[in-house]
């Protein structure tokens, strides 16, 4: 049963399984086609197995409305440094904590400094983990840009 | 440049399979 699948499918996931992952939620799909739990954990474990294209290729897809991988392929962009569609990308989506921070990684790796630093002082309020690590990058960067 | 941690990725997070198990 499809609970039974889940199962294993979630034990791969805690063990970062993730080709496995990949696998079950392959299966799951196969008698649930549509299923978006299962979609999702394809579309994540893909990532993070960093197998991208195969990532970008199942949101290609799977992407029908209610499902948005938007912030997902604006990700899978940005690692495949197309920047200009990865931008794209996040601009329907949400401008929440996440699209943020990955609009900043592409401004910075555009050498957009400038936005990229407006953008890091606005998220300085939410508590990102290392945040500073990049804001200390970006300062750097943009007083080199200077010289 | 210096380098940037790639803080994105951890946002692509798995959904909850909770309820699914
Ligand atoms: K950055």
């Amino acid at each position: 049963p499809i609970e039974d699948l889940f199962d294993s499918l979630n034990k791969h996931i805690q063990r970062s399984e993730f080709e496995q992952a990949v696998k079950v939620a392959d299966q799951v799909l196969s008698i649930a086609p549509g299923d978006e739990d299962a979609i999702r954990c394809k579309v994540v474990a893909l990532i993070k197995a960093d197998s991208i294209d195969e990532a970008l290729s199942a949101i290609k897809v799977y992407q029908k409305p209610p499902l948005d991988f938007g912030f997902f392929k604006a990700y899978c962009l940005y690692r495949q440094n197309k920047l200009d569609e990865s931008l794209d990308s996040l601009k329907n989506q949400e401008r929440n904590s996440a699209a943020m921070l990955l609009e900043c990684q592409i401004l910075y790796r555009s050498g957009k400094m400038d936005a990229c630093m407006d953008i890091y002082q606005k998220l300085q309020k939410s508590k990102i983990d290392s945040l500073e690590i990049n804001y200390v990058a970006g300062l750097v960067a943009a007083g080199r840009a200077l010289e | 440049n210096p380098i940037v941690l790639d803080l994105a990725y951890n946002f692509i997070d798995f959904p909850s399979l909770e309820n699914r198990m």
